[in-house]
């Protein structure tokens, strides 16, 4: 068995390259007075929340990697390193980040780690370093454990994990307007990725791709983005403060204390953290589902247009 | 990459990077230039409320906004905004105007510029409304 594959530790390595990207969005920006917009707090918090992502992941990667060395132990499968191996390892890793990312705005638990990603009210460069530092408490480790299973080294699954995380920063921007439309077809663009980022009615709960966007087209949560509705970025209730530390952990707070509260059943304690986000035990919050139900009260024009044809 | 030049990277980065956007004019705080654009953010924020009245500070960074489910502030979150009602929260009276403490993890505290008589009239506004 490949036991002593390696990898190159690919984000790390594409640190500097992150940094020259974001110094020539900023200044096109500055110049060009066009493509976005840069805020220092917000971004300085970005850059910190992308710090704090490789730190939590020097300090908790050990538990991840442990429990896919047990796997990679367990399996008799081993497909081996050739490139048609890492493509396909690339491909299938990439629909499990659909999943694992579709499960981070539908699950409260995962939300509490994904949510920080999406509090930023601008979207540029900066705005793809804003990374969790929770992930490893979310457990979504466990949907890779398929891929090892079925013979995929560890090393290989982390390494196109890796790949997807460069691929998905340039995609951060409002810089590019649209690709090329048969890239736009199959692939993660700005434009597609703008739109998930959007706290519009329209816009809430859809396309989860990372790199090929065809995984939302096959599921049916892509939504493109409309050129008369301009994306609003950040939270439905965006939060005031650039603390980087209660970015890191509100939603964490948040359930503990919707958890914890007096007067509840079991099963309204267990709602609050694993319900969508929104959920609330005596419907004074609105999930994503209610939010999209009240527009189309007030813009019933709307109702099956993009982002609300499967809205009751 | 060697974890010593990683985080040089990384900490020159940042500062680097902070120092750039706020030479290039990047930190002025968001104003508001009317009292409909104060109630529009308001609404941004809690699109179901029924606002009664929209008082702007004069700094026009931040507005009192009383609503029928009670009072509530929008304030600049850098060059963006951001809004909260007001339940719960204790107020101090600073040097400067007025600091709101929220029970609310995401948004502790409003340090608010109001002069003397804003300040006054602020606090009776939402003491009224309690």
């Amino acid at each position: 068995m490949t036991d002593q594959l390696t990898y190159p530790d690919v984000v790390s390595l594409a640190v500097p390259f992150f940094i020259a990207a974001i110094l020539i969005e900023l200044l096109w920006i500055t110049t060009q007075k066009r493509g976005g917009r840069y805020e220092t707090r917000d971004a300085v918090t970005s850059l910190i929340m992308g710090a704090g992502n490789v730190a939590s992941g020097i300090a908790l990667g050990f538990i991840a990697w442990g429990f896919f060395t047990l796997l990679w132990e367990i399996t008799p499968l081993d497909l081996g390193s050739s490139l048609a191996v890492v493509i396909l390892c690339f491909v299938l890793d990439d629909l499990r980040y659909y999943w694992v990312h579709r499960f981070g705005h539908r699950i409260r638990w995962v939300w509490a780690s994904h949510v920080n990603h999406h509090s930023s009210q601008h979207y540029n460069l900066t705005t793809a370093l804003r990374q969790t530092w929770t992930y490893t408490f979310t457990f979504m480790m466990v949907v890779r454990a398929p891929l090892i299973l079925l013979g995929f080294h560890p090393a290989l699954v982390l390494f196109c994990g890796g790949l997807n995380l460069i691929y998905q920063f340039w995609i951060h921007t409002e810089a590019i307007n649209k690709m090329p439309r048969w890239f736009e077809a199959i692939m993660n663009t700005p434009s597609h990725h703008r739109v998930h980022h959007g706290r519009n009615p329209r816009y809430l709960d859809c396309n989860y791709a990372g790199v090929f966007i065809i995984w939302d087209k096959l599921f049916g949560t892509f939504v493109p983005e409309q050129d008369d509705e301009k994306v609003d970025y950040g939270l439905v209730h965006n939060l005031g403060t650039f603390n980087p530390i209660r970015v890191a952990f509100h939603e964490w707070v948040g359930i503990w204390k919707d958890a914890t509260q007096p007067g509840i059943t079991l099963r309204d304690r267990l709602m609050y953290c694993v319900a969508p986000p929104g959920w609330s035990h005596d419907g004074s919050r609105d999930t994503s589902a209610e939010i999209k139900a009240k527009h189309l009260e007030k813009h019933p024009q709307d109702r099956g247009s993009a982002g609300f044809t499967e809205v009751s | 990459m060697p974890l010593d030049i990683l985080i040089i990277l990384v900490v020159v980065g940042i500062a680097g990077i902070a120092v750039l956007t706020h030479l290039l004019g990047l930190s002025k705080p968001k104003t508001f230039l009317s009292e409909a654009q104060a109630r529009t953010a308001w609404l941004r924020e809690f699109p179901d409320s029924t606002v009664t009245s929209v008082t702007l500070c004069a700094s026009a960074q931040a507005a009192l906004i009383m609503t029928q489910a009670g009072p509530g502030i929008v304030w600049a979150m850098g060059a963006d905004s951001t809004a909260r009602l007001l339940n719960g929260a204790t107020f101090t009276a600073t040097e400067t105007g007025l600091t709101v403490t929220l029970p609310d993890y995401g948004a502790p505290r409003i340090a608010l510029r109001l002069t003397p008589d804003e300040a006054l009239l602020w606090t009776n506004h939402i003491g009224a409304a309690a």
